[in-house]
């Protein structure tokens, strides 16, 4: 499954990038996310809470990130495993640029999907994983604005 | 007094013998909801058991940790594979002579494989339980393809790394099971080599699932005081069930009952033995409890015997004139991570050579090569015959695509090449000896009902008016003929883990002239209680309506191979006649010192002997019955009882011809049914109606795995068809009206004549359906398409002969 879409996020660039980076804000943002923990910076943790369809589950799982890029590029890979309910594993690349005080985010992100999850949910999957990222950049957006202010 | 007698007319009727529409006698119970099932069966203190299921289709096992899932309330027990690796259980042995995981050992080889067992009070406590069972897995590489399969470096089956000899011969690389080759390999590339005309063709037929409504199931019950295991299952084989559990338990024989209660539907899926069976057994062991197993429809779907999955190449060769000179056919079977096809033990593709159809091929070669992938293990006969739909499938297409060479007819392509009604007994180029038929005239009364002449007519309009713009649908006519190979046995051919495939019934008439008959088959629908009850009717002179049909108890019943390959009425349906027929041969001596006359000097007549010559004088079974067990007669013990051990001579082949006629819309893919007619021949017909039922039925399932039924995979080995939103199950709303026809050529060995009915319909239909969606694009180039036909796959075939454009 392939994701993408472009975000206008109303803060600088360089905010946008030091959000992004910040597990607390991260762990505020993410759909159902109940821990996030930052082992270095480039290596994360986290345990999400995923409804798509009829699946309920509990992910754990570890994102490695690669700044090399940075700050208007970076790139992920991650994987998470839900028990019964399957595992996902996938990666994204991400841009950052800023005109006017206004950052835009592209992303493309490739996922692949396993289990009860990809049995059951594989008709919801895109359309679940554009609801949860268009909440998260919502959610985000609002919080780097109100940082802002 | 005989004025009050009944006339012969009149006692025949009262019979409800052969040929008598009777209303099924399990009906009543069936619908007023008290029928029953396994999931019916409720025992004091009973645990529930629950599968962990690998989401990866290829991983190794690292760790397996139960610590929270026992520490719920309610867990009684999670067995691993360590746990049963002591009782030696971990694995089993399959059908195909191969091995399957009962639970995973080191590494997963299929999506859905059961990886631990939970044992909980409750069904949804071991739901939960079985959630919180942490599985640490480390991801393989997936191989779904099986040709694929054959060139990877990556080896599925590390058990049998470096076992170069399979179970049915030698292993030609690391994921190869076997390769069987039927007929004269030589000669047949010789005919092709020399042909005037070769039609070639390579064709997949879809993996698919039977998808009974009710799921596989158990119940296990150790009685650890008497030593005694009652097992309920949904069996189509009982008795080997029994056998399999005693050999691999170690418990004796006669200290293991197992029972099938009344089963929702089999059609293949419930022949072989699950992990689940295997793992309430060990667990009512263990816990000295009775432990449920009821799978899910997920499970159902993704676990449990899938069918087909035969990619199959074909060459026919003809004459100029279209008279068939040679065949030959090979095929890539991919049998999924473990080989647990349900064939007789000779035949790892069933009687997938029976691929040279209803006809008269000189020479023919057939190879087929089994393959592992990581796909769920299985490849049941899905109401067929063992792999007999793949092998109709194969040459009815062939047939069509020979057609298209030739630049002719299909209907009269299949005419001038049909076995000849004075060639039978006929033996085929690949070995089969058909016991009867006469297929000519079931074709001309099938084209002539249908007026394919008028049909083909209408078709060619039809592509005008098409090609003119004045329609955007197109009009398929597809044709089927179909022999059948059913009744497996005889038990020098035939057997299933060395067991001969013979069946039996025994009877037991009552003093009153009632009677019970017990045989070693198992009904999941077919209405044996009311069928087997008419034959015997017609052999001893009781109504059907006074005897009673018991089967599926292996305390109570003779011993049997099941209900499958449409074999309980060629075999144990013989071994009814043939017991009834010890009964009868008992009787006419009773009857006769009854009468005062010689054995010989009386006759049966209907319900009763009379004396030859003098019908007035006679004794009815109702009188001989009493007699039996309340007169001293000398020389014959008291009693009136048979049994019946029947190992048929042959199989018997019933056959048929089918038309479909269908309307397309090549704008949106839908195709409708406009008329659908089946005519088949199964010999003597015990009840005309069930067979309508069976034909109705059959139909059904194959316009299902025609039009859109399958089991799909992704790349990474997820099922993509899991649940009954995906796998296509037909409704009302799919299916069409069914017109259905009857020829009578009786089986010549059969002690009745009858051939076998329930799965013709669907080994027929597939290839009818399938010819008709493919015939209504021959004008525009179409050679063939893969099944299944749903609509986008029809919408891509119109759009890729550029009918959109």
């Amino acid at each position: 499954m392939e994701l993408n879409d472009e975000i206008t996020i109303n803060a600088p660039m360089a905010r946008v990038y030091e959000a992004l980076n910040d597990p607390e804000i991260l762990q505020q943002c993410i759909p159902g996310c109940e821990e996030l923990i930052k082992h270095s910076d480039s290596e994360l943790e986290a345990k999400v809470v995923l409804k798509i369809g009829p699946v309920k589950a509990r992910f754990g799982g570890n994102v490695e990130l690669d700044t090399s890029g940075a700050p208007d590029a970076f790139s992920l890979t991650g994987q998470g495993s839900g028990g019964a309910a399957g595992y996902a594993k996938g990666g994204a690349d991400v841009t950052l640029s800023e005109a006017d005080g206004v950052t835009t985010l592209t992303y493309t992100a490739k996922v692949d999907i396993g289990g009860k999850l990809a049995q059951l949910g594989s008709r919801l999957i895109q359309s679940t994983a554009k609801k949860l990222a268009g909440k998260f950049f919502k959610s985000f957006g609002e919080v780097v604005d109100s940082v802002d202010a | 007094m005989n004025d009050m007698t009944p006339d012969r007319e009149e006692r025949s009727a009262n019979l409800k013998g052969l040929g008598c529409s009777r209303k099924r006698v399990e009906d009543a119970r069936f619908t007023q909801g008290k029928g029953n099932y396994v999931d019916d069966i409720k025992l004091p203190d009973m645990l529930h058991g629950d599968f962990v299921r690998s989401p990866y289709a290829h991983a190794r096992v690292v760790s397996v940790n139960k610590d929270a899932a026992l520490a719920l309330p309610g867990v009684v027990a999670v067995l691993t594979a360590e746990d049963l690796a002591p009782l030696n259980l971990h694995w089993m042995p399959t059908l195909a002579g191969d091995k399957q995981m009962v639970l995973a050992d080191g590494k997963v080889l299929f999506q859905g494989q059961e990886v631990a067992f939970v044992v909980a009070s409750d069904r949804y406590v071991a739901a939960d339980a079985v959630e919180l069972v942490e599985v640490e897995y480390e991801e393989l590489e997936v191989i779904t393809d099986p040709f694929e399969a054959l060139k990877s470096d990556v080896v599925l089956r590390e058990d049998l790394e470096g076992q170069t000899e399979g179970a049915h011969g030698p292993r030609k690389h690391h994921n190869h099971i076997f390769t069987w080759e039927q007929g004269d390999e030589a000669g047949t590339n010789q005919v092709l080599d020399n042909a005037e005309v070769v039609a070639e063709e390579t064709m997949y037929y879809h993996r698919t699932h039977p998808c009974p409504l009710e799921t596989c199931g158990s119940v296990a019950s150790m009685d650890k005081v008497n030593g005694k295991l009652t097992l309920w299952g949904t069996f189509q084989a009982p008795h080997v069930v029994r056998t399999v559990a005693s050999l691999l338990s170690g418990i004796e024989e006669h200290n293991i009952r197992v029972v099938s209660p009344d089963i929702g539907g089999g059609f293949g899926n419930k022949v072989g033995v699950y992990p689940g069976y295997v793992c309430s057994i060990v667990a009512s062991i263990v816990t000295g409890k009775p432990v449920k197993w009821v799978e899910d429809r997920m499970e159902n779907l993704m676990s449990t015997a899938f069918a087909r999955d035969y990619h199959m190449t074909g060459k026919i060769s003809a004459t100029k004139e279209g008279k068939i000179t040679g065949l030959h056919c090979h095929v890539t079977a991919d049998h999924g991570g473990f080989d647990a096809c349900a064939d007789p033990t000779k035949f790892p593709a069933g009687f997938m050579n029976i691929c040279t159809g209803s006809y008269d091929i000189p020479v023919a070669y057939l190879a087929v090569d089994g393959v592992y992938t990581n796909k769920a293990p299985g490849g049941v006969s899905y109401r067929c015959s063992f792999r007999v739909t793949e092998a109709v499938y194969f040459i009815e297409r062939m047939i069509e695509v020979l057609a298209i060479e030739l630049d002719m007819d299909a209907a009269e392509l299949r005419r001038i090449n049909f076995i000849k009604k004075e060639q039978f007994p006929y033996t085929a180029a690949l070995g089969w000896e058909y016991d009867s038929g006469d297929y000519h005239t079931a074709w001309d009364k099938a084209l002539e009902t249908v007026d394919y002449e008028g049909l083909r007519a209408e078709q060619a309009e039809r592509v005008a008016a098409f090609k003119r713009g004045e329609t955007r649908k197109l009009m398929g006519v597809g044709l089927s003929f179909f022999t059948e190979i059913v009744g497996a046995g005889p038990v020098k051919n035939c057997d299933i883990l060395g067991m001969g495939m013979f069946d039996s019934c025994e009877i037991r008439i009552h003093p009153t002239g009632s009677a019970i008959a017990r045989l070693g088959t198992i009904s999941q629908g077919q209405g044996h209680a009311t069928t087997f009850a008419q034959i015997l009717a017609s052999e001893i002179g009781i109504s059907a309506d006074s005897i009673t049909i018991e089967e599926g108890d292996t305390d109570t019943a003779p011993y049997g191979l099941g209900t499958y390959g449409s074999r309980s009425t060629p075999v144990a349906g013989a071994a009814t006649a043939m017991a009834g027929r010890k009964i009868r041969a008992k009787a006419q001596m009773i009857a006769a010192y009854l009468l005062e006359v010689h054995d010989d000097d009386v006759e049966f007549d209907i319900d009763r002997f009379v004396v030859k010559g003098a019908p007035e004088r006679f004794k009815t079974m109702k009188e001989i019955a009493y007699a039996a067990y309340n007169q001293a007669i000398p020389g014959i013990e008291p009693g009136l009882e048979a049994v019946s051990y029947y190992d048929p001579p042959n199989m018997t082949y019933p056959f048929g011809a089918y038309v479909c006629v269908m309307d397309i819309d090549v704008d949106t893919g839908v195709p409708e049914i406009r008329r659908f007619y089946a005519l088949d021949d199964c010999g003597t017909r015990i009840n005309p109606m069930i067979i309508e039922g069976q034909v109705h039925g059959g139909l059904t399932e194959a316009l299902a795995v025609a039009l859109g039924q399958e089991i799909a995979y992704d790349d990474m080995g997820n099922v993509k068809t899991g649940t009954l939103m995906d796998f296509f199950l037909p409704t009302a709303w799919e299916v069409p009206n069914y017109e259905t026809d009857y020829t009578v050529t009786p089986s010549p060995h059969h002690p009745i004549g009858a051939k076998g009915v329930g799965e013709s319909p669907h080994v027929g239909g597939v290839p009818c359906f399938s010819n008709a969606v493919q015939d209504a694009f021959r004008a525009f180039g179409l050679r063939h398409t893969n099944m299944p036909h749903d609509h986008w796959r029809i919408w891509q075939t119109a759009n890729g002969l550029g009918l959109h454009d």
